[in-house]
């Protein structure tokens, strides 16, 4: 068994990364768009009150200061207090931030019971009486994580589909699929609760995990703790077929999408890649497009948009 | 309470999905608290049998069912394959990147409903959620175009049954929804659902041919044919501005010659042809400001070098490129430094930031917004002006083009701040205000019941704003004046105003920036404003 949860554990990191990868890769690969921005641009000057570089007079020849790092903190501070959800809907916050907490304290956990193997590997006692102080601080740091995931992830989805089912507006669009996802959630987080509440209180047995995966040997642990593993594993394989990726296509969105505001100034990149972008053909069928031409020909040929095509 | 729709609901033929209903619709402040009239006028029976109103009872499109089922055949798979397209990197790389984010990452949380101002003023009916037409969009591409198994299809919510009637409803409804982004704005994911109707609008112009004809027949491809999208010539443009420079004597006993065609000329102003024909006032005044203020411009007439709007922006891509081309060649054959863009918002963005990425080489010719010259011209002393002539309230509207959509949102400020001793906000503003319910060129499109719905609905929540802002002065003995710096929504304000009677009970008159500019020059001897322009 315990080689059993080595392999799969491997698989599933492997599995999560690579589809995450790909998704990614996939998205940023689309050509680039027609501008869309809407302000508040957050890497603005005037990002308070929604301001651009339009209200300059001849704004193209001045410096346009972009504050990157604002933007960043702004984007990735919604992925954790969802700030949006709190003001609009409150009793949708109360089970979603939970969830998701849930969701980013379990991964972070993991992440964390991996360096605190790799310390264990090299020596370091970890325990709330460790002698090394490092050791007495990844003890509880690990155990605030895995306590405050297992906890969260629990309430999370045991209240999701109770605001699902009473919100109007959720139950008109939910879909058996989000059923199932609390379901098989609550699964995931209650066996880790269960096992750590019950069996290992202090979150030993994590780390004994890692320690294993780590060294490829077979950890021995409690059943409880092997079925959270197992199904933890089988949830990493899960996500990439749900919405999941929006942690970071949510990101990407901000950033080439609502905030891309880069002007295509003459002899720019921009301007090459749009004339190649130009020069595509296009299908459409209206009466008013020339089908098969392209887009600079459909958008300057003589005759259209009248010119009426025989039907074949 | 209204009855909770189902999504599988959208598809069911027959019975009519929803109905404005006087009782839920949005409350307004008194006097317009007593509802004496139906909100929308019913179709006659004549009218029904010729165009599918099974959508809410209101036409903008209007189709014709089919005559037969291979007619309603052949019609679902024309506009399927149109779908198709929406995904190629050739046919739409122009929006394939938003379009696609937002299909597959919403998570229909329904945020962005309390945001969308036509939701809200509906009285909440589920057909206008913003998140309605997407929804739709999604099960189609899964059933038909992915063709997911339909155990998958279930599992996920994304079957549907796909006639004729479902495809009507989805054009109508694809213009219930302004543009306006205000949804967007709200969507921690980044989805952007207001894209999704002007894309469900794209394949039924670009592939189907079918669009509102004050859009397209009457709109961009007259536009492109003659000049102007209100079907004015070059020859009538000039016409006009003899006019337009008669007036301007009779008003300010000044002469002025309104620059036309000038070669070298520093900037070329285009106007929203709609202000030749509906607003002389707003071109008298930028003639009578620039001419003060000594600026080198003209206008032009070439083919839509004296138009500003671009339709394309809210249903078509390939009309849109024809039409900013057009605009861009007209500067080009003047040989101005700059392109300037009048009191128009969807002309903002369309002109300035749209185009940008359609416009190459030397057709890529700088454009800007005029307000940042006019708030030049006003805080810089560039003309006398005294404020107490502007001695009345005043609030602001913000178009959602020009201010959501483009960032332009202190500079008009900073003028009224200036020149308009009562200047008051409306709330909420700036980024976040409510479209005039005329965005997306509903302002334009009269068919049938359409103008009812568009007061009733879409504009309520800015009619909210509105007499909210004057609440203080709530009588039409004080005379009152929102400043709307846009064509389209001078043009919602003036059919709104209108359909509430706004003047006779509330005494508020609708107007541009500039006209209070000039209405504040000491150097006129008569007020430029005149209330009568109600
Ligand atoms: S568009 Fe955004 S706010 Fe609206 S339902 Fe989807 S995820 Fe939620
Ligand atoms: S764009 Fe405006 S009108 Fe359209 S759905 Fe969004 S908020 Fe509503």
């Amino acid at each position: 068994m315990g080689t059993l949860i080595i392999v799969l554990t491997y698989i599933a990191y492997v599995f999560i990364v690579v589809v995450y990868t790909v998704k990614v890769l996939a998205w940023l690969r689309m050509p680039p768009h027609i501008r869309w921005d809407l302000y508040p641009v957050i890497h603005e000057e005037h990002y308070r009150y929604g301001g651009s570089y339009y209200e300059q007079q001849e704004w193209w020849k001045k410096p346009r200061p972009k504050n990157t790092w604002r933007s960043l903190l702004y984007s990735l501070k919604d992925n954790f207090t969802m700030g949006e959800y709190y003001e609009r809907n409150r009793l949708y916050w109360l089970f979603l931030f939970p969830w998701h907490i849930g969701f980013i304290f379990i991964i972070t956990f993991h992440i964390l019971c991996f360096f605190a193997a790799v310390a264990m590997y090299g020596g370091l006692d970890i325990g709330a009486v460790s002698a090394h102080l490092a050791g007495r601080v990844f003890y509880y740091v690990l155990l605030c994580t895995g306590g405050i995931a297992f906890i969260a992830g629990t309430f999370g989805s045991l209240g999701m589909p109770i605001i699902r089912l009473a919100d109007r507006g959720l139950r008109t669009y939910a879909m058996p699929m989000n059923f199932f996802n609390y379901l098989f959630f609550f699964t995931v987080y209650g066996s880790g609760l269960l096992s750590w509440l019950v069996l290992d209180p202090n979150l030993d047995e994590y780390r004994t995990y890692w320690l294993g995966l780590i060294t490829l040997t077979a950890p021995a642990l409690h059943t409880m703790t092997l079925i959270h593993i197992i199904l933890f594993d089988i949830f990493l394989i899960y996500l990439p077929f749900t919405r999941s990726t929006h942690y970071i296509t949510r990101i990407l969105a901000y950033y080439f999408i609502r905030w891309d505001d880069e002007p295509n100034l003459p002899g720019s990149d921009l301007e090459r890649q749009i004339a190649g972008l130009l020069g595509r053909k296009v299908s459409w069928e209206g009466n008013h497009i020339p089908t098969g031409k392209s887009w600079a020909e459909a958008a300057t040929e003589r005759g259209f948009p009248e010119g009426k095509k025989e039907k074949p | 309470m209204k009855k909770e729709m189902k999504i599988d609901e959208f598809c069911r033929p027959g019975e009519q999905l929803a109905e404005i209903d006087p009782a839920e619709i949005i409350p307004l402040p008194p006097p317009y608290d007593r509802i004496e009239k139906a909100p929308i006028r019913k179709l006659a029976e004549e009218q029904r049998k010729r165009m599918d109103a099974s959508l809410d009872g209101v036409v903008a499109i209007g189709l014709t069912p089919p005559a037969s089922p291979e007619e309603e055949k052949a019609f679902i798979e024309k506009f399927l394959a149109g779908l198709e397209k929406l995904f190629s990197a050739d046919d739409n790389w122009t929006f394939l990147q938003p379009l696609t984010h937002t299909l597959e990452y919403c998570v229909k949380c329904q945020i962005c409903s309390d945001a969308c101002p036509t939701y809200l003023a509906s009285g909440r009916q589920d057909i206008y959620r913003p998140t309605m037409r997407p929804e739709i969009l999604r099960r189609i591409i899964h059933t038909y175009v992915k063709k997911d198994h339909l155990l998958l299809r279930k599992f996920q919510g994304s079957d549907i049954d796909l006639n004729w009637q479902t495809l009507a409803r989805l054009a109508e409804l694809a213009y219930r929804c302004t543009l306006c982004r205000r949804c967007a704005q709200v969507c921690l994911l980044g989805c952007d659902n207001a894209l999704v109707s002007r894309e469900i609008r794209k394949v039924f112009s670009q592939q189907m041919g079918i669009a509102p004809k004050e859009l397209h027949e009457k709109g961009s491809v007259q536009q492109l044919r003659v000049g102007s999208s209100t079907g004015m010539t070059p020859a009538a443009l000039k016409n006009i501005m003899e006019f337009v420079e008669e007036e301007i004597e009779e008003k300010t006993g000044r002469k002025i010659k309104i620059p036309v065609d000038k070669k070298g000329a520093d900037m070329l102003l285009i106007h929203n042809a709609g202000e030749f024909m509906a607003w002389p006032e707003n071109l008298e005044a930028f003639a009578i400001l620039l001419d003060a203020a000594g600026v080198d411009w003209t206008l032009s007439t070439e083919i839509a070098g004296y138009d500003s709007v671009n339709y394309g922006v809210w249903y078509d891509d390939i009309q849109f490129a024809r039409v900013a081309i057009r605009q861009s060649m007209a500067a080009k054959s003047l040989g101005v430094r700059k392109i300037s863009l009048g009191e128009c918002g969807h002309a903002h963005k369309a002109g300035i930031v749209v185009a940008d990425r359609v416009l190459t080489g030397d057709l890529n010719i700088p454009r800007e917004s005029i307000l940042p010259l006019l708030e030049e011209i006003v805080l810089r002393g560039r003309i006398k002006l005294d404020p107490s002539r502007n001695n009345f309230p005043v609030t602001l509207h913000d178009p959602c083009n020009m201010v959501r959509l483009m960032g332009i949102v202190a500079p008009q400020r900073r003028i009224l701040k200036q020149i308009c001793p009562q200047f008051r906000e409306m709330e909420p503003h700036g980024v976040e205000n409510y479209c005039c319910g005329g965005g997306s060129g509903f302002a334009i499109t009269q068919s049938t019941n359409f103008p009812d719905w568009r007061s009733a609905v879409s504009g309520r929540m800015k009619m909210k704003q509105i007499l909210t802002a004057f609440e203080d002065v709530p009588g039409p003995e004080v005379k009152k004046y929102l400043c709307a710096p846009c064509s389209n929504c001078k043009g919602q304000f003036r059919d709104m105003f209108e359909y509430y009677g706004v003047w006779e009970k509330s005494g508020i008159l609708y107007g541009g920036l500039v006209e209070l500019i000039v209405n504040a020059m000491t150097n006129l001897k008569k007020p430029f404003i005149q209330w009568e322009w109600h």
